[in-house]
Formats: structure tokens, C-alpha cells, sequence
């Protein structure tokens, strides 16, 4: 083939607009936002934990962005809400990732939602940050991009057994659940591992949430000789039942369990005050007062922060706040160490160790996608809510 | 045990009777069978809770209100899903209907109410366990029920007149009884029973949306025991049901204690498809 000067042109000219391509990306790069999908539920059923994690995510967004940003790049946060349901969680992981060409998605912030979202994010390759207990969320191999800053279920049925176990010593336990998904699971998971641990379950079963006479259940764990009951619910209704009904019968065992033991909602519910005592819901050290009622330091200054931001807390939990606050925070350093290139990002996570949030130090391993310490997870006195903060229960010590 | 079995399950039984009197008096006027039944249940302890907790009013004044509020509905839910309907009885469309305004309704109050099951407040303040208000008050509403229908039934001309549009509507418009206007009245007096259910099981039962399909369920049990149309039969059915699932809570326990229901239920319709105080349907060959 004969090169003609047309040929030598037209070569040229594509020549130069490849170098001009070339130089121009990485300048873009450099300079365009470190765009954080965030998939909350900030309406419908599952939507209080969404409101609350959302409070402490635009905290950490506007602390960062009124620094400069990271290295010149502001973080510009998309949030989709959920609605509290997982086929609007689907769609907008999809937009976000595909449409908004996020750097990381930040969600879905319920097991539900991210059961069905989580797949697709993966298959975008786009790296995820997601607070959802259940275990199957995380696989290193099917999910490699995601990531879990918070606890599991195992993790935190595990504390809940040393608790009944090893800090109450009580040996004969009744494991009740509603028959949600949750609630089933959670028997189903929790039942085995107490027996593992060297407890007697006296008393295992599964009641309709909606069921309004619980007494039945209760006198059959009774008579079967429990000395501790463990509910697993995130309905209040159910489990302010389950107070009620063990006040009315003057039975005096611990009630250990879900986070939902300790919200207002529970208690609007009780017939009286002092039938929340003896009730003690899972909850984390690092937003739980000591025996002497002190935060620890770095949520104590955390709190400030809120206070100074005139960030509600009263209706709501520190640790959802907490985690929220954490998840832009860990997402500009690791941008600020590596950028913002997936493939950076998920190498960064595969090698964090002790990262120091306010609501825990986490650690994740090529191999561990669950970075949440296990001492970190304790149970609380449902009655001494202050501040979306409790005391941690008796037997923790100083 | 029996203390417990008795107290409760008459307690439930009797707000299942009345969400069951509800569906019979939606039906006897209309011969639509409208699914709101449960819905009306859950908006007696959502109204309850509002005007007495919420808004502070005396409990007197928030019980009217919620009965007033109830008979509205009802007469919306006669005007929205039942009337546009009729025509095309044959079709069923009713239930699709109903059923869509009974979910609109309970989705409405999930987000302006909330998801969360809210206390429903103590009325009066006497008496606990045994004789306490939340088992009694269910049974005296239905006892005050069945006899003020019989009442208005046999001894009242707008009785009669409900009665005659339930036989046969095309004799009584044909008679000059006004049809619709009749209709309305029967579905507000529906809205009134329904929404006495929930108030009245409130305490139980708690001011919560999710209640609305459980009574839809437990309600229909009573009519299809005791007979279409049968109030006696809906509230025999009722406290049977009531005394027989809270047996059941105790003697199998938990999920258990449904199946069980439902096994009776469906055993005692293979025996006597028509309900236990309904006529059989003759049929002209």
C-alpha cells in the first residue's frame, strides 16, 4: 500500500488526538470529585436506621469538603433512597453505578436491600462499603469489592452468648424469634452455637410478631426451667410483649437480645417503667458509657462534634450516627493513600488493619471482608438510654 | 392456665365476632363481600391512640370521634370500591376493589401514622388481670353490638328497611325504599362496628397498621363458620375461634397454634359448607 500525504494526515491528526486524550484524563482524574454512591432507606419500615446513619455520612462529607477535600477533589455524596425496599435498592445501585459512574458505593444500609443489590454492584466492579449483618453479604471470592464495617450476625449472636454464658452465668437459655427472615435465622444460627458453647436450650420456637398473647410462650420457657430469654426481633411490638408478659408473671430472669430492646419505641410500649430492668440489648463499646458513665475518648469528641453541629441524637442510636460518619471518612483516606481507581481502593481495604472509627477499629484481610472486632460488640441496660447512648450491663466491669 | 385461656380467648374472640359482624353488615347491603373489614379494626386503635395520646382529647370524646371517623370511611369505601361495582357483580371486581382501598388505607397510615406499633391508651383505670378492661372491654362491645342490631333489626323501620334491601333490593326499590341511600347508612354503621373492633381490642392489640390484614383474616373466620349474613353465627364463630386459638397458644404454642385453626376451620366447612348457623342454599333445577 502506498502511504499518500493523506494517509501521513490523516495519522497525524489521530496521533495527536490520542496524546491530547492521554494528557487530558489523568488532569481530569485529578481534579473531578470523589463521587460516593450512598444507598440509604430515608423512608418507610426499615427507614431509622437509614436516617440516622445519613446524619453522621453528611457530617463526615461537609468536615471533609470545608478541609479542601482530598488532595483538591471534593467528595460529592449521591444518595438514592430506598424507600426501605430492595427492588428501588436494585435500581438505584444500578444507576449509580452505571449511569453516575460512582467511585464507591456506600449501601445499602439494610440486609434486605443489600442481599439483592450487592451482586450487581460487584458485577460493575465498583468497590462497597456495607454495615449489614447478615453473613452472606460479604464472599471474597463472589463480592471481592465488598466490604463490611460492621459486625455479622454470627459475630453478634457469639456476644450475645458470651454475655449469657460467661458474664451472667446461665447455663439454661430460651431462644425465642418472630417469623420474619431475621427472626427464623437468627434461631436457626444462634440455637446451635449456644449448645456448641455448652448451654442447655431449655426452650426454641418461632411466634407470629403480630401474635398479642405471648404468655403461653413464657410459661413454657418457665416450666421448662429457663433462667435467661433471648428474643430476636426487630419488632417493638413483639418484644415489649415479651417484657410485659414476663412483669405480669413476676418472673425475674434477663431478658438478652436484639437493639430493638432498647429503642423508645419499645418502651412507649411497656406497662411499666421498672419492667425494663433485667433487659439487656447488644450494642458496642465504643458508643456505650463505662460503669462511671463516660464515653470513650474518641466518641466523647465525636459527641462535641455532633453537639456543635446541632446534630439530633435523643431520637435515635450514637451508633448509627457513629457508623455513618465513619464510612466518608475511611473512603477519603483510602482515596487520599491510593486514589480512586477500584482496583487501588479494594487492594487498600484487602490490607487495612485497625482503622480507627468512632464506632470501631476495623481490619480487613484479602481473606476477611468482616473487619469489626468482636470485643467491641457488648450488651447495654435497655433502661439507661441517654443521649442515643447506653451504660454497658453488669459484669463488664470498669 | 384456664383463667388465661378463657379471659383472652373470649377477649380476642370478641373482636374477631365484630370485625365478623362487619363483613355481614357490608354484605347483607350490598351483596358485595368487601375486604376493609380489617382495615376499619386497624383505624379503631390508630384513631384511638391519636385523639386520645396524640391529640390529648378526653377518652369519651376521642372514642365518638373514632367511631365518627369510622362511619366516614365507611361511606367512602361505599362510594369509592363498592358502588362503581355493582353493576358487574357477577365479576367479582369487588374484591380487587375493596382489597386495593383496604392496602391504600394501610399504607396511608404506615407513613402518616407509623411503622412502628404505638400504645393505645388505658381508658379507665381500674381493675387488672382477670377482670381487667382489655379482656372485658372486646366482650362488652360485642355483647352491646349484637343487641343494639337486634334491636335496630327488628324494631325499627330503618331496620326493616336494611332487612328488605338484603332480601330482595329489586322488590324493595321497587316498594319506593331508597336503594343507595340504605346502602351508605349500612356501610357507616359497618365503619362504626369496625372501628368499635379496634378500640376496643386496642390495649391488645396496640395502634399498629400490620394489624389491618391479621383482622382481615381472623375476621373472615367467624362469617364463614357461623354463615354469610348470620350476625349470631359471626359472633359464636368469633369467641369460638378466640377460645379455641388461645387453647391451641397453649397447648401446641407458636406458629403451631395457626395451623391448628386453620385445620378445624377448614374441617368444619367440609362438614357444613353453608357455616355453622347458615341455612343451606337451595338451588332451582
Amino acid at each position: 500500500m502506498s502511504i499518500t500525504r493523506r494517509h501521513v494526515l490523516a495519522g497525524s491528526a489521530a496521533g495527536a488526538a490520542s496524546l491530547a486524550i492521554g494528557l487530558v484524563r489523568p488532569a481530569i482524574a485529578a481534579s473531578e470529585p470523589i463521587r460516593i454512591g450512598f444507598l440509604p432507606a430515608l423512608t418507610g419500615p426499615s427507614s431509622s436506621t437509614g436516617i440516622a446513619i445519613n446524619r453522621g455520612t453528611i457530617l463526615a462529607v461537609e468536615e471533609i469538603n470545608a478541609a479542601g477535600g482530598v488532595n483538591g477533589r471534593l467528595l460529592e455524596l449521591i444518595t438514592r433512597d430506598t424507600q426501605s425496599d430492595p427492588t428501588k435498592a436494585v435500581n438505584a445501585a444500578t444507576e449509580l453505578t452505571r449511569r453516575q459512574h460512582v467511585h464507591v458505593v456506600w449501601g445499602p444500609l439494610n440486609s434486605g436491600e443489600a442481599l439483592a443489590a450487592t451482586p450487581l454492584i460487584a458485577r460493575d466492579g465498583v468497590p462497597q462499603l456495607d454495615p449489614c449483618w447478615v453473613d452472606t453479604l460479604t464472599d471474597v471470592k463472589k463480592y471481592p469489592l465488598a466490604f463490611r464495617n460492621a459486625p455479622t450476625n454470627h459475630q453478634i449472636g457469639g456476644a450475645a452468648n458470651r454475655y449469657v454464658l460467661g458474664v451472667l452465668k446461665v447455663k439454661k437459655v430460651a431462644v425465642i424469634g418472630d417469623t420474619t427472615g431475621y427472626g427464623t435465622a437468627s434461631v436457626e444460627t444462634y440455637v446451635p452455637m449456644l449448645s456448641a458453647a455448652g448451654a442447655t436450650v431449655v426452650y426454641h420456637g418461632e411466634t407470629d410478631a403480630s401474635n398479642p398473647d405471648l404468655k403461653p410462650e413464657l410459661l413454657r420457657m418457665r416450666e421448662a426451667g429457663a433462667e435467661a430469654i433471648m428474643p430476636w426481633s426487630v419488632n417493638a411490638g413483639f418484644l415489649s410483649r415479651i417484657i410485659n408478659t414476663r412483669g405480669q408473671m413476676g418472673w425475674d430472669v434477663p431478658i438478652v437480645g436484639q437493639t430493638t430492646l432498647g429503642s423508645g419505641q419499645t418502651k412507649a410500649l411497656l406497662e411499666k417503667p421498672e419492667y425494663w430492668d433485667k433487659v439487656y440489648q447488644n450494642n458496642f463499646r465504643s458508643c456505650s458509657y463505662d460503669a462511671s458513665g463516660a464515653l470513650p475518648a474518641r466518641t466523647a469528641a465525636f459527641v462535641d462534634r455532633l453537639q456543635a453541629a446541632k446534630i439530633e441524637m435523643g431520637d435515635t442510636l450514637l451508633w448509627w450516627i457513629a457508623l455513618g460518619y465513619d464510612a466518608p471518612k475511611l473512603i477519603a483516606e483510602t482515596v487520599k493513600a491510593v486514589g480512586s481507581a477500584p482496583d487501588q481502593i479494594g487492594r487498600h481495604w484487602n490490607s487495612l488493619k485497625a482503622w480507627p472509627g468512632v464506632y470501631g477499629d476495623i481490619t480487613w484481610t484479602p481473606e476477611q471482608h468482616n473487619g469489626y472486632p468482636d470485643d467491641e460488640i457488648v450488651f447495654c441496660q435497655a433502661s439507661s438510654s441517654h443521649g442515643g447512648a447506653f451504660k454497658v450491663a453488669p459484669g463488664y466491669g470498669a | 392456665m384456664l383463667e388465661s385461656i378463657v379471659s383472652y380467648g373470649l377477649a380476642i374472640g370478641g373482636v374477631y365476632a365484630l370485625i365478623g359482624i362487619t363483613y355481614n353488615v357490608m354484605f347483607t347491603a350490598s351483596r358485595v363481600f368487601s375486604f376493609t373489614a380489617g382495615m376499619l379494626g386497624m383505624l379503631g386503635g390508630v384513631f384511638g391512640a391519636l385523639f386520645i395520646n396524640r391529640l390529648g382529647l378526653p377518652a369519651g370524646v376521642g372514642f365518638i370521634a373514632t367511631l365518627a371517623a369510622g362511619a366516614a370511611i365507611g361511606v367512602v369505601t361505599e362510594a369509592v370500591t363498592v358502588r362503581p361495582v355493582l353493576k358487574n357483580l357477577e365479576q367479582h371486581l369487588y374484591v380487587l376493589s375493596t382489597l386495593a382501598f383496604a392496602l391504600l388505607v394501610q399504607q396511608f397510615t404506615a407513613i402518616e401514622w407509623s411503622t412502628e406499633p404505638q400504645p393505645f391508651p388505658r381508658l379507665l383505670n381500674i381493675g387488672e388481670s382477670m377482670v381487667d378492661q382489655q379482656f372485658w372491654l372486646p366482650v362488652l362491645a360485642c355483647a352491646t353490638t349484637i343487641v343494639g342490631l337486634e334491636l335496630l333489626y327488628r324494631y325499627t323501620l330503618v331496620g326493616r328497611a336494611f332487612l328488605a334491601i338484603a332480601e330482595d333490593s329489586y322488590a324493595a326499590r321497587a316498594l319506593g325504599l331508597p336503594e343507595q341511600n340504605l346502602r351508605i347508612a349500612s356501610y357507616a354503621l359497618a365503619g362504626v362496628i369496625g372501628t368499635l373492633a379496634g378500640f376496643a381490642g386496642g390495649e391488645m392489640l396496640l395502634a399498629f397498621f400490620a394489624n389491618a390484614p391479621m383482622l382481615n383474616f381472623y375476621g373472615f373466620v367467624p362469617v364463614a363458620l357461623g354463615g354469610m349474613g348470620s350476625n349470631r353465627g359471626a359472633v359464636i364463630g368469633g369467641l369460638a375461634l378466640g377460645l379455641f386459638q388461645q387453647a391451641a397458644n397453649f397447648l401446641v404454642g407458636g406458629i403451631f397454634a395457626s395451623v391448628a385453626v386453620f385445620t378445624v376451620f377448614i374441617i368444619v366447612l367440609l362438614a357444613r359448607p353453608e357455616g355453622l348457623a347458615g341455612a343451606a342454599v337451595t338451588r332451582r333445577v
